[in-house]
């Protein structure tokens, strides 16, 4: 758009340098390796029309040293500002790797640290879509410092406004922890990649030949190390996935979490619920198939689908509004406690905590994993994570005890004298310090050990534990837990729950921050 | 700077046999044959369930299961399994695909001990991220071991009814 | 009538289908409730419901001998019909009826164990002249026997188990090497499916087809044929599609065969209804397999070309009746074809796909039949079978009958498991099919892909995946959020949130 008159001259010669500068000969670039733009990412993020960037005209510091040649680009690789995202007001930055390979440099760091203020200002959400070489090696430890106050930023932002983090190319070296350091890391597969160490220095120090998906692609950190919560196969997907995600997400700590509209086709009470965990309690079943007919109808947004499957978290809808779902799976591994679903669940609790989004545990846990490895590796450290943010949580709590609940487990899975405020089970539960096996063994060890018949004894034993100790309804008679329910009314009974506890308040303790062993 | 979202004008549905079907954008509830175009309606009522009314004849329809982008919808009583791409994703399949250098293998070992109770693929099987490949009975449970790539099984080392140790090797799938 | 009342031992779409001709007859019917299938369809058609739903052991009631003669005698059933699979050929059971004084609706205990050893039958047969495959008199005890005895055959032949059929306990030996292994395997596993190891040695047959005819016989002696089915489409020895007549006999050979299964039914004093299996090479030689003791599934296209209700001389010959028929009295008219609709997966090898049938729809032209013992809201039972429909369709000819199944088969409309209608309209549409000259190697040989599906039902499922996509992904505001909501909050809370900080 031309304006007309000498004064504008200069105005419009910049707007043209801009459209040279993203020519779709750069598009090319990013399009060759299967990558978008970032202004391509930009747009398919906000709403039509809504974004507002700022700071496009910048340009990278003067170099203090001559060492290596800097271009003069405008952006310094990276975009930044804010737009609406399903009409919400949400910062974005996006990396662009097509100039100076995305390099973080100082003016870069400072557009990042810019609009990080004003998100913790404004209480709206933020987020990073990462796809850089990692620092300007050319600017030095200017690159470096640029880093840390991002860092500082998004630690100062934890748990005050939602912080997510996409990663759609490399990000490699001190880059990493800005995503870790945010609430919710998404990787695009096959191209996107997070090491602290990459492959060229692994091949020399350690002499191991190993590829950069191996050592740190999508799949890797979704299901071993747990970084990445969220993986998808293409950036589109990965994009939308991260709108829809962001719509059950409060704007900041004080607000509570948008509500959609519900089309009330979600039954409140409904008789396949009692037909899903089988009579026989050794026979697995899937617990998604439980939480799928609990919340809104297809509103379950799973999260570290596939790290520690036996820990199943996500976030759900009851009549529209948001809550979060710690489920033990018995499909995988039986359904245990490990290390790694401990973590997994201690994160996302505190991360409903900090976000008033109340907490839904469905618990059928049979105790903790058994194994050398588990009690070498920390088991006593890790599972008291769990237990800790559970009690710590002021968030309305509410559990309903599928099967199993023994021992350890059971109390660490949010019982009432943990905090809990609502603490149903089903009559198909079974709640006992431990399960009926190892309990029948001690308990009778003698007239086992004298029996004649040692394995009809122990089954006869068995059966007599489950009916007289491991039944939901001693628990129920004594008190500690609220009510043994149809498993057809849990809908029902969820949302009275949640009713009651709309406005729930707890004092936090005066203390700067309690000491969660880590 | 521009502010268009990715004007997409055409998608790709690919079936699993790589038959690409295009359908341009906005939707039409017409599918052309030949010089002429015939009403496609998506409907739904209490006798017959979801269903397709085309050339005044209804067809049976479900949606057996949709995952990202990929559709398994069963059709007058038969399965197709479709991915829906957009222009760019269908170009980003094509680079990734041609830039595959080496072979990937996922190896699957045991997590725990246990027995094996089922094998559910065998050599040359085509897996899903995500689907069950065997059944370990562990903790007196039956654990489904499910796949963690997409791919084809190029080894089963688990025999059903034989026990295994963690860490054992149980099946190795090559990744695509 | 003597028999006043049937308790009916058996569930799905045959304890109905025994049920209905009851009522015709004024005999009323006992069914039992399980606690697998507590509101199956069957129970709705019996005059009164034995309520076993509080038994929760792993045996059915259907398998349970000492369970079903209590039942019959609480409830004052002096009547049993065992329908097909279950007990319905466990000779030991029959008796045990008898001695209780229930009149067991079938045929003599003698004649079920008789033809419920295929080494028996077999001798029998040869007795009487029967035309059979060569091979063994009796059990092989040892591999070297059956060198010998193959050597004399010639291969390639096949081992069979003595007790039991469906193709356990059967392998096919084309070359001596292979002989001795085979022996062990088949061996082994008869012993594991029929508790009994004993195995003979036949001629093998390539390639034929399977046809049987229907007999039916009165306790006074008098035995007569109701004409043949070809049974020729199966698949690893399970039946899919069966026709009466078939395409492959003209009347001399019908005579001719006809005449033999009276022959060898009158050879065990055979009496009730029964089905003598036949192998019909392509020089139209006829090699007799062994007689099945107890009413079929796809009696129903016998019922329709003859117009017999074969139910009805069930209880009428149990009840001591004289056949009211003379062979002469037997005609045949039109053609009639049945097809199985199982719940099963075409396209991953015909494997099981149990669930809940969520809509069911029948087509009611008049020239169709269906049986079936499920409806809208039944489950398909792993434990039990997959079956969820026997539709049976007939015209005045094969052609005919072939076409009204074509359309048919159409009007079908099945939700909840996938089914096996693909293959059917597949097989209607397939030349050999439709010629007739396919064998029992059909479909493991002569199809290249099992199911049909038009050329444009493709393209409409793939419309809809892309108008799903649409929906979910590329709609501006596919999510429908109210942000303004979020902030209404009471002021005891909002205000304690704010002064924490």
């Amino acid at each position: 758009m031309e304006l007309s008159g000498k004064q504008y001259k200069a105005f419009n010669e910049r707007e043209e340098a801009l459209k040279k500068q993203y020519s779709p000969k750069q598009a090319e670039k990013q399009h060759s390796k299967g990558k978008l733009t970032a202004y391509e990412r930009i747009n398919l993020l906000f709403d039509s029309g809504t974004f507002e960037e700022i700071d496009a005209f910048v340009t990278p510091a003067s170099l203090p040293v001559e060492f290596g040649k800097v271009e003069k680009f405008y952006g310094d690789g990276v975009i930044v500002g804010h737009g609406k995202v399903n009409g919400r007001l949400v910062f974005a930055f996006a990396q662009d790797f097509t100039i100076m390979g995305g390099s973080l440099g100082l003016v870069h760091s400072i557009k990042i640290a810019k609009i990080q203020e004003m998100a913790l200002k404004m209480g709206t959400p933020i987020i990073g879509m990462m796809d850089s070489g990692g620092a300007r090696i050319q600017e030095g430890v200017a690159s470096l410092s640029g880093y840390a106050s991002i860092f500082h930023n998004i630690i100062q932002s934890s748990g005050i406004i939602p912080q997510l983090s996409v990663i759609m190319g490399p990000a490699a070296g001190g880059a990493v922890y800005s995503p870790a350091l945010t609430d919710f890391v998404f990787m695009v597969n096959h191209t996107s990649f997070m090491f602290v160490t990459g492959p060229n220095v692994v091949k020399e120090v350690l002499n191991e030949d190993v590829s950069s998906e191996s050592l740190g692609g999508a799949e890797v950190h979704a299901r071993k190390s747990g970084v990445a919560h969220m993986i998808y196969d293409d950036e589109e997907n990965t994009i939308l996935a991260l709108k829809k995600f962001l719509s059950y997400l409060p704007s900041n700590n004080v607000e509570n979490p948008p509500v959609v509209n519900d089309d009330n086709s979600t039954p409140d009470i409904n008789e396949k619920l009692r037909n899903i965990v089988p009579d026989d309690p050794n026979k697995p079943y899937d617990v998604k198939d439980i939480i799928n007919l609990i919340v809104d109808r297809n509103s379950f947004f799973e999260t570290a689908e596939l790290f520690a499957a036996n820990l199943v978290t996500g976030f759900g809808r009851l009549k529209g509004k948001t809550i979060g779902v710690v489920a033990n799976q018995p499909k995988v591994l039986a359904g245990v406690l490990d290390i790694d679903s401990s973590t997994k669940g201690a994160r996302f609790i505190r991360f409903c905590d900090a976000f008033n989004i109340p907490i839904l545990t469905l618990e059928d846990v049979p105790g903790f994993l058994p194994g050398v490895d588990q009690e070498h590796a920390g088991i006593i450290r890790h599972g008291a994570k769990l237990l800790f943010a559970y009690s710590e949580a002021t968030v309305p709590k509410i559990t309903i005890i599928l099967r199993k609940a023994y021992g350890g487990a059971f109390i660490v899975m949010n019982s009432k004298k943990l905090g809990g405020d609502f603490s149903y089970a089903w009559p198909s539960a079974e709640i006992a310090v431990m399960g009926p096996d190892g309990a029948v063994a001690i308990l009778y060890r003698k007239e086992l050990a004298q029996s004649k018949n040692p394995v009809e004894l122990k089954k006869e034993l068995v059966k007599k534990y489950r009916d007289k100790i491991a039944n939901p309804f001693i628990a129920d008679e004594s008190g500690y837990i609220d009510e043994v329910i149809d498993p057809a009314v849990t809908r029902k009974k969820i949302l009275s729950a949640l009713n009651a506890l709309n406005n729930k308040w707890v004092k936090v303790p005066a203390r700067k921050h309690g000491n969660m062993p880590l | 700077m521009s502010n268009d979202k990715l004007q997409i004008k055409k998608l790709y549905t690919l079936s699993s046999e790589n038959r690409k079907l295009s359908f341009s954008l906005p939707l039409k509830h017409t599918i052309r044959i030949g010089k002429r175009d015939y009403e496609v309606k998506l409907k739904s009522d209490e006798k017959y369930g979801t269903y397709i009314l085309w050339k005044n004849r209804k067809y049976p329809v479900e949606v057996v299961s949709s995952r990202q982008n990929k559709y398994e919808i069963l059709f007058n009583d038969i399965s197709y399994t479709f991915t829906v791409e957009t222009p760019f994703s269908l170009q980003r399949k094509k680079v990734l695909s041609s830039q595959k250098g080496k072979v990937e293998q996922e190896f699957i070992k045991a997590p725990m001990p246990g027995k094996i109770i089922d094998v559910l693929v065998r050599e040359g099987s085509n897996v899903l991220r995500g689907e069950p490949i065997l059944i370990l009975e562990a903790m007196k449970m039956q654990n489904e071991i499910l796949s963690p790539v997409n791919g084809i099984v190029v080894k089963v080392h688990a025999k059903a009814n034989n026990n295994v140790m963690k860490d054992d090797m149980l099946v190795d799938i090559k990744v695509e | 009538m003597k028999i006043k009342k049937i308790l009916i031992a058996n569930r799905g779409e045959i304890a109905i289908r025994i049920m209905k001709t009851a009522r015709l007859m004024n005999i009323k019917t006992v069914a039992i409730k399980t606690a697998v299938e507590p509101n199956a369809m069957y129970l709705s058609f019996s005059d009164e419901v034995f309520d076993n739903s509080e038994d929760l052991s792993e045996i059915p009631v259907f398998l349970n001998i000492e369970k079903l003669i209590n039942i019959s005698l609480n409830t004052n059933s002096n009547a049993l019909h065992p329908g097909y699979g279950f007990l319905a050929e466990n000779a030991y059971f029959a008796q045990k009826c008898i001695d209780n004084k229930i009149i067991f609706i079938g045929p003599s205990p003698d004649a079920i164990y008789k033809m419920g050893n295929k080494t028996i039958a077999r001798k029998i047969a040869l007795a009487g002249g029967i035309p059979m495959a060569m091979g063994s008199e009796g059990n092989i005890s040892n591999d070297d026997e059956a060198v010998a005895i193959a050597a004399k055959i010639g291969y390639p032949v096949i081992i069979k188990a003595a007790s039991g059929g469906g193709g356990r306990g059967m392998r096919i030996v084309r070359n001596p090497e292979e002989l001795e292994k085979m022996f062990i395997i088949a061996s082994k596993e008869a012993e594991k499916a029929f508790n009994d190891p004993s195995v003979f040695v036949e001629k093998y047959i390539e390639n034929p087809k399977h046809i049987e005819f229907q007999i039916l016989g009165d306790t006074k002696g008098n035995v007569i044929h109701l004409g043949e089915r070809e049974c020729s489409i199966q698949r690893k020895h399970q039946k899919l599609l069966e026709e009466a007549p078939s395409s492959a006999l003209d009347s001399k050979l019908r005579k001719e065969m006809g005449n033999m299964a009276v022959q060898i039914s009158k050879a065990v004093n055979y009496y009730s209804a029964g089905t003598v299996e036949f192998l019909l090479d392509s020089d139209k030689n006829f090699y007799f397999m062994e007689m099945n003791t107890r009413i079929q599934v796809e009696h129903p296209v016998t019922e329709v070309v003859t117009g017999i209700d074969l139910i009805e001389q069930q209880i009428r010959i149990a009840n001591g009746e004289e056949l009211k028929y003379k062979q002469d009295d037997i005609t045949f008219k039109g053609w009639a074809i049945e097809c199985r609709i199982n719940a099963e997966n075409v396209q991953a090898g015909f494997a099981p796909d149990p669930g809940k049938i969520e809509k069911l729809s029948m087509p009611t032209d008049s020239c169709v039949r269906v049986d079936t013992g499920i409806q809208a809201g039944s489950a398909i039972v792993a434990s039990y079978d997959s079956m969820i429909a026997k539709l049976i369709v007939s015209g005045k000819d094969r052609k005919e009958a072939i076409k009204n199944c074509k359309i048919a088969l159409d009007k079908v409309w099945i939700k909840g498991t996938k089914t096996t209608l693909p293959f059917f309209r597949m097989l209607v549409r397939n030349q050999k099919f439709l010629d007739g000259t396919f064998t029992t190697s059909f479909i493991e040989k002569d199809l290249e892909k099992y199911y049909y599906n038009s050329e444009y039902e493709e393209m409409l499922a793939a419309w809809l995946a892309t108008k799903l996509f649409i929906e979910e992904n590329l709609n501006d505001n596919s999510i429908n959020v109210d942000f303004e909501n979020s902030k209404e909050m009471s002021p005891w809370l909002l205000n304690k949130r704010i002064n924490q900080f």
